[in-house]
């Protein structure tokens, strides 16, 4: 197991139970996943490797006398940078095992990100703010109109991004298509197969013979049609409201999921049709498309397998997004979600996860330029995925041309995870990414299932007052000119106004000259 | 009797409709069929046969038909198959039965590289040679090779077995050569009687896995 080393673990002897009462409590070191407290001969409860603390702090949560504190060590980054203790760390971890880092999570710290955008609002020289408490605003975005007999009508431009079952558990699966069900969104099965329940579940339906309907309006199911095509059969297509075809990820572009074996249990073994124990590493490119005429023909296919009745969309990793956009729409996208560096994975070579792909935030401009320039723009929707974490984030992304965004570490977070970036290990103490029995039990899918409805609703209710501020009562109707670009170098990337200058940088006007 | 159906000038969508439409009934020969790509996906049943040869992706998600090729068959025969039997008569191009999960596919001729790739549960035959990359991360099933196949063959093999009745330029990572027991003789000369394949089961020898864990998980010791 990688040796972390952010975190510094406190505990308050005189708030400790154990340390008043030897052999009392030690709950910490029962619900520690990764030996950071242990329990001596005479009962004795002792923090005895902190370095493995990955940050999870189910500890303090469990804690009953509100005795331990776990706190990142940030003065390390700050005096020590690039010498930091989690890169000494690592370096030794290499040393002493020839095996390079693992983990979880995205793209930490150096990316642009949409906080050095910001949001201009409606005054007297623009049409007049509308009124988010008296006033309606249109949300809804339609996937497929005008390709299939059944196409998607979000209630929100908000969707749970892919997340395979073996990725996470059975009881996430569960909620992500509760969660969805309540506000009309889509939950993506990712490439683990499709769970049954999901099926009545995402209708929000509590039973199979779908008599009882208990969660109004009832969402999509996308299934995912991927490299190492786990789960995959006719019946399996044919159970969506949506195909994606996944080229790519953000926190792994060129590569393919990786299952590590210690969560392929039984049950994923079966779905998968992999040895238990044997990890699953999906190719990192379709065995069986060799060129961009083979994807028309898989477009195609799925078309006629499916009945034309549903959409095909397209997920992107964070590589050429003009030349990758244009090459889905030439496929036959009806939507084509983009994920940027920042995107998230259960598990990802460490040296993959951090230093490879654009920015989330770099990738719309081109993207829309793409569409545009195909004129498709608004027709075919793209999507916006990786570290989107609230409605300014989406709202920016909306005002720079996509049509709508994904959540996923987001939506982990909403069901209970604290970011602790070891969902690789299995031993998510949340329930979320483990495939353990007993830490799923932890996880409560209806009640999951309700935070991520709660935080949908509440990050499109930002979206609407972020809209109707800016002068609009339809997300159809933002545009770049409700942004502006905080810094030069976040202009220069989006071709945002810069504040200030209250213009495009010169480079950005002289292409926008040249196109015409 | 046999329903015929030409194909001729229509698209995938129109030959698809009439199909499902003729299987239920009677079985059905499609003529002039080369130019439509994923025809008869997803099928749960039917008796098929393309008189010529066939396009990409013939029999993708088949899930319970049969499937005849009088020709030669495109890229990518049988992808993702479940359930029926596709067969053969002449040559299948690259990437031939790719993740499939079950059913039979026959090759009476020779097959491109990458045919049998991520195999998890299917019987594949091939009558004749087999290019580079077969049975690459093949996951579980029969692949039999009465010919030669090329170089790599069963790289990262994980589980099933490879039967091989000629030589192979060379064997992928994970992969032991072993001789056949009497089971696996058993079982060859099933599948030759059957699909009328003229080969000698003895001659054979079997590719197996090293370990079922070669990547980040290891075998405890």
């Amino acid at each position: 197991m990688p040796v972390v080393g952010a975190f510094c673990v406190t505990v308050f002897r005189d708030r400790c139970i154990n340390a008043r009462m030897s052999g009392k409590c030690a709950t910490c070191v029962e619900v520690c996943q990764y030996d950071v407290f242990a329990i001596d001969s005479e009962g004795q409860v002792a923090v005895q490797n902190f370095n493995a603390c990955v940050g999870c702090r189910i500890c303090a949560e469990f804690c009953p006398e509100d005795a331990i504190r776990i706190n990142p060590a940030e003065s390390e980054f700050l005096v020590r940078s690039p010498w930091t203790f989690p890169q000494v760390e690592e370096i030794h971890y290499k040393a002493q095992t020839g095996e390079y880092m693992l983990r979880g999570f995205g793209a930490m710290g150096f990316a642009p990100i949409f906080d050095h955008i910001t949001v201009v609002p409606s005054q007297i020289a623009s049409p007049a703010p509308r009124d988010k408490y008296r006033e309606e605003c249109k949300l809804e975005v339609v996937i497929g109109e005008d390709t299939c007999d059944h196409p998607i009508r979000l209630q929100y431009p908000l969707f749970f991004a892919a997340m395979s079952f073996g990725a996470v558990s059975r009881e996430a699966r569960m909620a992500l298509a509760i969660g969805a069900a309540q506000t009309g969104i889509i939950s993506n099965t990712g490439e683990g197969g499709l769970l049954k329940d999901e099926t009545w579940l995402i209708k929000g339906y509590e039973n199979e013979e779908r008599t009882l309907k208990r969660w109004e309006p009832g969402g999509y199911l996308v299934v995912q049609w991927s490299t190492g095509r786990w789960g995959v059969s006719a019946d399996y297509v044919r159970a969506g409201d949506a195909v994606e075809i996944k080229i790519g990820q953000g926190a792994k572009p060129g590569m393919g999921g990786h299952l590590l074996g210690v969560k392929v249990t039984e049950e994923i073994a079966a779905v998968r049709g992999i040895p238990v124990g044997s990890d699953a590493l999906s190719p990192c490119r379709y065995y069986d498309v060799q060129d961009l005429e083979d994807m028309k023909r898989m477009v195609a296919f799925l078309r006629d397998v499916t009945d034309y009745k549903v959409p095909i969309l397209f997920k992107l990793g964070p590589s050429r997004p003009y030349e990758d956009v244009k090459a889905c729409v030439e496929a036959g996208a009806d939507t084509i979600s983009i994920d940027g560096l920042v995107g998230g994975t259960g598990c990802s070579p460490a040296v993959v996860t951090q230093g490879v792909g654009i920015p989330t935030v770099a990738l719309i401009p081109p993207a829309v330029r793409a569409l545009k320039d195909m004129g498709v723009h608004r027709k075919v929707k793209l999507f916006v995925l990786g570290g989107i974490r609230n409605g300014l984030d989406a709202f920016k992304a909306m005002a720079m041309g996509a049509d709508g965004v994904g959540f996923g570490t987001a939506a982990e977070i909403a069901m209970g995870c604290r970011a602790c970036m070891a969902c690789h290990t299995g031993r998510c103490p949340y329930g979320i990414t483990s495939q353990d029995p007993e830490l799923r039990a932890r996880l409560d899918p209806e009640e999951a299932g309700q935070r991520l409805a709660n935080f949908i609703k509440a990050t499109a209710e930002e979206i609407k007052i972020l809209t109707m501020l800016s002068g609009h009562d339809d997300i159809k109707d933002l545009s770049e000119e409700e942004l502006r670009a905080l810094d030069l170098d976040t202009a220069a990337i989006t071709g945002l106004k810069l504040v200030g200058y209250e213009r495009r940088l010169p480079m950005w006007e002289q292409m926008e000259m040249a196109r015409g | 009797m046999p329903r015929v159906l030409n194909a001729k000038d229509k698209d995938l969508r129109a030959v698809s409709a009439e199909i499902k439409g003729m299987i239920s009934e009677s079985k059905v020969i499609i003529e002039n069929a080369t130019h439509l790509h994923g025809l008869c996906g997803g099928l749960k049943g039917g008796d098929i046969t393309i008189e010529g040869n066939s396009g990409d992706y013939l029999g993708v998600l088949n899930d319970g038909a049969l499937i005849r090729v009088r020709g030669h068959a495109g890229k990518y025969l049988a992808d993702n198959m479940t359930r029926g039997t596709v067969l053969v008569e002449g040559d299948a191009d690259y990437g031939a039965a790719q993740y499939c999960y079950g059913g039979t596919v026959v090759i009476r001729g020779n097959a491109g590289d990458f045919t049998a790739t991520m195999n998890k549960g299917a019987t594949i035959l091939i009558g004749g040679d087999v290019g580079d990359e077969a049975a690459t991360y093949m996951l579980s099933g029969d692949v039999i090779i009465v010919g030669n196949a090329g170089s790599n063959l069963g790289n990262y093999l994980l589980r099933g077995n490879i039967y091989l009745g000629g030589e192979a330029a060379s064997l992928g990572h994970n992969c032991k050569l072993e001789d056949l027991n009497d089971e696996d003789v058993q079982k060859l000369l099933g599948y030759f009687k059957k699909y009328e394949i003229a080969a000698d089961a003895k001659r054979f020898r079997k590719i197996s896995p090293i370990s079922s864990k070669p990547f980040y998980s290891k075998e405890k010791k």
